[in-house]
This record gives structure tokens, C-alpha cells and sequence, in this order.
């Protein structure tokens, strides 16, 4: 095979030559220059000065909103992903099912995925506004509340509602990656699970899990990357507010970043992001490549 | 099986009866008020005016009617500074309406209350009809199916009984007092006179019913048992299997939930769009579907920018899927043909690379994008989302090479071709339906890309829809309307995109990317 498509030895790398140039400049660099930034001395023109130090991490860990932004991340994203795969695997196990309009029930199920997510934030934040949002739009006309609901009563609700949109958002990729994956276990497996008497529930934990657990693996790994890294949804609905109450750590960063003008500590906590980014990846490349290797 | 039937409808029946006589609504009526000016708690004025209800307490008592007497005290400072006080003592007496009262009582709700109980009806009479039958048969069957959908009609109508109750309790009153056009208000207050005062109420109707403080007993939902029972009656005089019938049924409401709860947001963003701006921000609630669907609303988003977005939009994804597809093609091709030193450490760069939202990197790239002078140009972002998106164009790619026989190829190698035309003549034809996936997987991306963009573009005119929807919700004003046609705008085609490659996705991530 070598031969034939392989005249040279350094024909290979003129191939990945582009994508290599292109993820050099456009990915690598701008992670370099983040890590220079946040050792470094800032004015705030924006003009990089000498070696800080940890003079940055410092200033950003110690900020007064700095406890509340980590703590709300980490509800955000426990909450989000545990909740997301949850429901999108029953989802899942819903649409594995036979049934009339399962093809209709399963595009509905997904479609959301390939709208932008600063559009879906938008549209929830239309539908809990207390005055004429559709929530209570909706609510009212059908019987189901007496008197308009104020949902956004305090800013703790607010970021549980803000969980919850990002629970709805991800929903449809837990699904799609989810059902991809049930639907590749063999029917041979439950048919002699069932001659050996296994009821639902046995079936589920002995047969559907064990074999599904790959994509969920996948797809639990690749959201705790994405719902980490989400921005419209914060963003969109309170922008942090208030005093960086309902921030999570990349709107906290955007927002020390461009609004505050603090580029000095806004890369220190790019930086701090960016090894947990890197921790959650290695997981992830891990179980990749092993099932690479055992898979090719 | 047929004495279980038997069992299982004469209890549904009798806890129908049961149900129905039970009270269904509670509520209050104000029988008493008496206003009692400069009181303070506790002094002389107080104890005179509270003896004196108290007596009309007594006497209502006497009547046999169970009543309590509520005290509200408002303070206040005067303009001369001196502290007054205002107590209103009213007498409540709580009465209650039964199943069969509402029954009667020509409501709306009673209208459904009703189609709910003859369904219910229908299924008992049909059950005991297919009951007495020897076997299945044409007909036999035909009357289990009816019987089994009218039985899951009394369940699901129960529910809206008490939906309905409250439109006609408490939203159209308060609608009507509100000055806002009722339909069939004049009916609905004559009974609603009829149905809680006896027809008493006379011209301080709407005044009582505004003040009325009312609870649905569960009675009303307890009636959901005897339906579920006539349910699994209908299904065992079919003759079928109980537990799978009712798995099936499960099975289709939850779809149907999960479905209504998924679509409801894009649902809002379509009804919106083609409202009246008076209507986006309507404090009433008037309707739920626009009164008059202004179609013209795509129009005004298109002649107000949103034209200029979308063909931004459109250069940036079809230039980032571009850039994606020609870095992304040969370098897949060469992880997936060629053996080389490095390849393996390329692949888990890639893999990883794929983690890093550009979200955290932001400072880097705006200021990478000034060291290049591509900062608020549209070619800017084209790189940086070709760039963020070559991970998973190569990771695609390399999957559904690898997935398809190099044979071809060799021979055609062997034949003399040269590498690069025996890719493009023999392995793209083949792995089109994989490229194509990519491709468009990359342009929604691009497509939906908004962080990056709000940073990098200022231009007003360079913006990509994602950022340009904004403009339509400044500090003070919001123009939901221009808001969500514009987000109809962006979101249909890629909605399109994305149905049309769904199933080959799914094959994709299966065979090389996400899923392993």
C-alpha cells in the first residue's frame, strides 16, 4: 500500500502541509499569544509590557466575583450535561423504538441542533419575560395559571432558568449521538436476552448500557468541552448581571476581556481555562485513540 | 378475562358517581364588609365594629352557612404626619360545587365535563357490547378499537376540564374587567351568576367574581382512575395484551410531549415573527396565534440589513467550508492512505484541537487578526472557522476514506495514474456522500458561529446574521417581531442543510469522528 500511494517519504507531510499551516496560524498562535498575555504586564491601551509573573493569575482569582463565577460554572456544567444526557438518552431509547412517525418524531427531536444557539437564546429569552412573554402567553390562554407568572424573580432563578435552556439546547445531540449509537446493537442480543427471561429493566443494564456506553462516553466528554465553552446562552439572556452573579467562566472572561478592558487578567483565566479544557480533552483523546486502535 | 372486564368498568362506573357528587371547586364569596375608618387594632372603635360582625356572623351561622370573617388593616401617615389606620373586616363564606352541579351548570367546562363523561359513557356501553360477543370477528373488533378511544378520550378531556375552568373562573372576568372584548361574555357571566350565587349576584357580579379566591379539588382529577380503569377494560375486551397496549400508549404520549416541548421554542420564533410589534409586547395575552399575520415583517428585516447579514453569512460559511475542504481533503487523504512518522501525534493534535472553542482564545485571536490586518473582515472569519472546524472536516473525512477499499486506487496507481488524479477521479466519487456531509456539518457551524464574530466585526455592514440580529433589541427597545423574522430567516436554511444530511451524519460520526 506504501508503495503505491507513497513515492517519496516526505510526500505525506506535503499533503497535511495546508491543515497544518492553517491550524498553526489560526489555532496555535492565538494560544501562544494567550499564554504570553496573561504573564505578562498590560497597559490598559492594550500595549504588552514585560514579564508579570503570576501577577494576573492573582489579580483574576482574587477579584470579589471570582468564587461565584467558579461556582457557577461548575453548576452550569454538571447540571447541564448530567441533565442533558439523562433525558437525551431517554430520548434516545424513545426513538429506538418501532412505532407510525418515528421518522417525523426523530428529525423534530434533532433539528434543534442545527439552529444557532444565540437564536434559540433569544427566542427563551422572549418566552420568560414576565409582561408579555409566551410563556405566560401560552399559560394563560390554556388555563394552566391564573395570573401572569413573574419567572425571572431573581437572579438565582434566572440562572436556573439559563441551566435549563442549556439542558433543552443540548438535548438534541445527546439524542443524536446516543441513538446512533443504539441503533448499531445488534437485535441478536436482546433476542437472547429475552430467551433468558431478562425483563426492561435487566435488558437495560446488561445488554443496552454496557453497549452503548462508548457513544455515551463520547458524547458526555465532547459536552462537558461544549457546554463549558458556551457563551450565547448567558450572554444573550442577563450578560452576567448582576455584579457577575449568573457569569460563568467564559462570559466572566469575554467580559473582563472587552467590556472591562482587563486583558491582563482576562488571559490568566483563559489560561486556567484552558487546562481544564486541556484535562477534559486528554480524557477524551484517550478513549479515542484507544478504540482507534483497537477498532482499525 | 370477561369478569375482570366486568369488575373493571362497574368500578369504573360507580367511582364516577362517586367522584361526581364529591365537591369539585371551592371558593369564597364576600357576603359582608364593613369599612371602619381611624380604628387602630385593639381600641375602643375596634371592639364596636368587631362585635357588630361578629353578631352578623352569628346570624349567618344560624342560616346554616360556613362563614369566617377576614380582618385587612392598612397604616398610614397623613399629610398633617399623623399615623391612620383603616381596618375592613369582611365576612367569607366558602362554599363548594360538586361534580354534578358543574354538570349543569351550562359552563364551557361543564361542555367538556360532559363530552368527558359521555366518552367515558360510550366506552362502558361498547365494552359490555363486545363483552357479550362470542369471538373477535369484523364487527367485535371494530367496537373494541372504538371502545379503547373513547375510554383514552374520557382520560386526556379530564385534564381539560380544569384547564377550561380556569379560563371561565378567572382569565375571561378578569379579561372583561379589563375592558378587552370576551367572546360569549354575556353568557358565560349569567352562568358563571347562576353556577356560585344562586343568580343573586345581580349588578355587583363582576365585582364578586374579580374578588372571588377559588381552588379546584382533586376530585376533579381523581376521575383520571376510573378513566384509566375503563382503559384497561377497553384493552382486555379487545382480547389484547394489557401491559403492551399501555406501554404503546405510553409510548406514543411521551413522543408526542417530548416533541410538543422540543418544537415549542421554534414554534414561538414562527408566530412571533409575523406579529404586530403591538402584539410581541400585548400585556394581556390576548392571543396566542397573531391576530392578523403580518407577512410583510420579512420583508421590512430584509430592506433593514438583514439582507447584507445573510449574504455575509453566506461568504463566510461558504468560505470557511471552502478553506475546510481544501486543507481538509489531503491531509484526511494522507492519514488514511499513507503511513508516515508523526501521523498518530497529528491525529491526537487534531482530536484535541477540536476541544478548544475559540471562546477561550478570543484575546489571542483579535489580537492575531490585527498583527494580519484581518480584523472586521469577512476573510478573517472564513480562517478562523475553517480553522476551528478542520478537526472534525478531517476527522469526517479521514472516516469515510478509511471506510472505503483502496483497491481502485492501487490499480489505477499501478496503471500509471498519478496519485493525485486517481483521488480526485476514483476515491471523491465514491466518498461524495461523506464529503458532502462535511461540508455542509462545516458551513452550519461557520453559519452559527456568533462569539468570534461579535468580537472581530465592527463594521456594521461586515456582520453576519448571528450578530446582526442583535440590532433589533437595543437597552430600551426591542423589536421582537424584526427580531425573531430575521432569526426565521437564518435558521431555515441551515434547518434545511442539516435534514438533508442527517442520516449520512449519523453513519459518519459511526464510522471515524465523535462516536467510536
Amino acid at each position: 500500500m506504501r508503495s503505491v500511494f507513497m513515492r517519496h517519504r516526505w510526500e505525506p507531510y506535503l499533503w497535511i502541509l495546508p491543515s497544518v499551516l492553517l491550524m498553526l496560524i489560526f489555532v496555535v498562535f492565538p494560544i501562544g499569544i494567550v499564554f504570553r498575555l496573561a504573564f505578562s504586564n498590560i497597559s490598559r491601551a492594550g500595549v504588552v509590557g514585560d514579564f508579570a509573573g503570576l501577577k494576573n493569575f492573582q489579580e483574576a482569582v482574587s477579584s470579589a466575583a471570582f468564587p461565584q463565577v467558579m461556582l457557577n460554572t461548575l453548576i452550569w456544567v454538571v447540571s447541564v450535561v448530567g441533565l442533558s444526557t439523562l433525558t437525551g438518552f431517554i430520548c434516545a431509547m424513545v426513538l429506538n423504538q418501532e412505532f407510525v412517525g418515528r421518522k417525523i418524531a426523530r428529525s423534530i427531536m434533532v433539528f434543534p441542533w442545527a439552529a444557532s444557539l444565540v437564536i434559540q437564546a433569544s427566542v427563551w429569552n422572549y418566552i420568560i419575560k414576565m409582561e408579555y412573554g409566551n410563556l405566560n402567553n401560552i399559560l394563560l390562554n390554556l388555563g394552566f395559571i391564573q395570573s401572569a407568572v413573574n419567572w425571572r424573580a431573581s437572579y438565582q432563578i434566572e440562572f436556573v432558568w439559563e441551566c435549563a435552556i442549556g439542558i433543552i439546547v443540548t438535548i438534541p445531540f445527546v439524542t443524536f449521538t446516543v441513538l446512533s449509537g443504539l441503533q448499531s446493537i445488534d437485535d441478536a442480543y436482546y433476542e437472547a436476552a429475552t430467551v433468558d427471561g431478562a425483563g426492561f429493566w435487566k435488558k437495560l443494564r446488561h445488554v443496552t448500557l454496557p453497549l452503548v456506553k462508548p457513544s455515551l462516553t463520547v458524547s458526555m466528554v465532547l459536552n462537558i468541552i461544549y457546554v463549558f465553552n458556551s457563551f450565547p446562552i448567558i450572554y444573550t439572556i442577563t450578560k452576567g448581571a448582576p455584579a457577575n452573579k449568573t457569569d460563568t467562566m467564559v462570559t466572566y472572561l469575554y467580559m473582563l476581556a472587552f467590556y472591562d478592558q482587563k486583558k491582563g487578567p482576562a488571559t490568566a483565566l483563559s489560561v486556567i481555562g484552558f487546562v481544564i479544557l486541556c484535562v477534559a480533552s486528554g480524557i477524551y483523546m484517550f478513549i479515542t485513540m484507544r478504540k482507534e486502535d483497537t477498532g482499525l | 378475562m370477561k369478569t375482570r372486564v366486568l369488575i373493571l368498568t362497574a368500578a369504573a362506573i360507580l367511582l364516577t358517581a362517586a367522584l361526581c357528587c364529591l365537591p369539585f371547586l371551592q371558593y369564597s364569596s364576600q357576603t359582608y364588609i364593613k369599612r371602619s375608618p381611624n380604628t387602630f387594632v385593639g381600641d375602643e372603635k375596634y371592639t364596636a365594629a368587631r362585635a357588630e360582625v361578629e353578631a352578623q356572623l352569628e346570624t349567618y351561622r344560624a342560616q346554616g352557612i360556613d362563614c369566617a370573617i377576614d380582618e385587612q388593616v392598612t397604616e398610614r401617615v397623613n399629610s398633617k404626619k399623623e399615623k391612620t389606620s383603616l381596618v375592613i373586616f369582611t365576612i367569607n363564606a366558602a362554599n363548594t360545587r360538586s361534580g354534578w352541579d358543574l354538570l349543569a351548570a351550562g359552563l364551557p367546562s361543564s361542555r367538556l365535563l360532559i363530552a368527558a363523561l359521555g366518552a367515558g359513557m360510550a366506552a362502558w356501553i361498547l365494552t359490555m357490547l363486545n363483552i357479550g360477543r362470542k369471538s373477535g370477528g369484523h364487527a367485535g373488533k371494530t367496537v373494541g378499537i372504538l371502545s379503547f378511544i373513547f375510554a383514552l378520550a374520557f382520560f386526556f378531556l379530564v385534564p381539560t376540564v380544569y384547564l377550561r375552568m380556569n379560563l371561565d373562573l378567572s382569565r375571561s372576568v378578569s379579561l372583561y374587567a379589563n375592558g378587552q372584548e370576551v367572546p360569549g361574555i354575556d353568557g358565560l357571566l349569567g352562568a358563571l351568576d347562576r353556577f356560585l350565587y344562586d343568580g343573586e349576584a345581580g349588578d355587583s357580579l363582576v365585582t364578586m367574581l374579580t374578588a372571588m379566591k377559588y381552588s379546584i379539588l382533586p376530585a376533579l382529577f381523581l376521575l383520571m382512575i376510573p378513566a384509566g380503569s375503563t382503559i384497561c377494560a377497553a384493552i382486555l375486551g379487545c382480547r389484547k395484551d394489557l401491559k403492551k397496549t399501555l406501554g404503546r400508549v405510553a409510548l406514543y404520549v411521551s413522543v408526542i410531549l417530548f416533541s410538543v416541548f422540543i418544537l415549542y421554542p421554534f414554534f414561538v420564533m414562527f408566530i412571533t415573527a409575523f406579529r404586530s410589534n403591538a402584539e410581541t409586547t400585548d400585556m394581556y395575552f390576548l392571543h396566542i396565534l397573531p391576530e392578523k399575520w403580518i407577512f410583510s415583517n420579512l420583508q421590512d428585516t430584509l430592506n433593514r440589513g438583514v439582507l447584507r447579514y445573510l449574504i455575509n453569512s453566506l461568504l463566510i460559511a461558504g468560505g470557511a467550508t471552502g478553506i475546510a475542504m481544501l486543507c481538509g481533503i489531503p491531509a484526511a487523504y494522507a492519514m488514511a492512505r499513507m503511513d508516515f512518522r508523526g501521523k498518530k501525534a497529528y491525529l491526537g493534535f487534531v482530536i484535541m484541537s477540536q476541544m478548544f472553542s475559540p471562546v477561550v482564545l478570543l484575546v489571542g485571536i483579535s489580537r492575531l487578526m490585527n498583527t494580519l490586518n484581518l480584523n472586521d473582515t469577512l476573510t478573517g472569519l472564513m480562517f478562523i472557522n475553517a480553522a476551528f472546524n478542520q478537526a472534525f472536516a478531517i476527522w469526517l473525512l479521514r472516516g469515510t476514506f478509511v471506510s472505503i477499499s483502496p483497491e481502485m486506487e492501487q490499480a489505477a496507481c499501478i496503471d500509471g495514474c498519478n496519485v493525485v488524479s486517481a483521488m480526485i477521479r476514483i476515491l471523491l466519487p465514491m466518498a461524495a456522500p461523506g464529503i458532502v456531509t462535511t461540508l455542509i456539518f462545516v458551513f452550519i457551524n461557520a453559519w452559527n458561529e456568533y462569539t468570534v464574530s461579535t468580537v472581530l466585526i465592527s463594521t456594521t455592514t461586515n456582520r453576519p446574521i448571528t450578530v446582526g440580529i442583535t440590532q433589533f433589541s437595543s437597552f430600551n427597545m426591542i423589536e421582537w417581531q424584526y427580531l425573531f423574522a430575521a432569526a426565521l430567516l437564518a435558521t431555515v436554511p441551515v434547518v434545511i442543510l442539516f435534514m438533508l444530511i442527517e442520516k449520512h451524519l449519523a453513519a459518519g460520526l459511526t464510522a471515524g469522528g465523535v462516536k467510536g
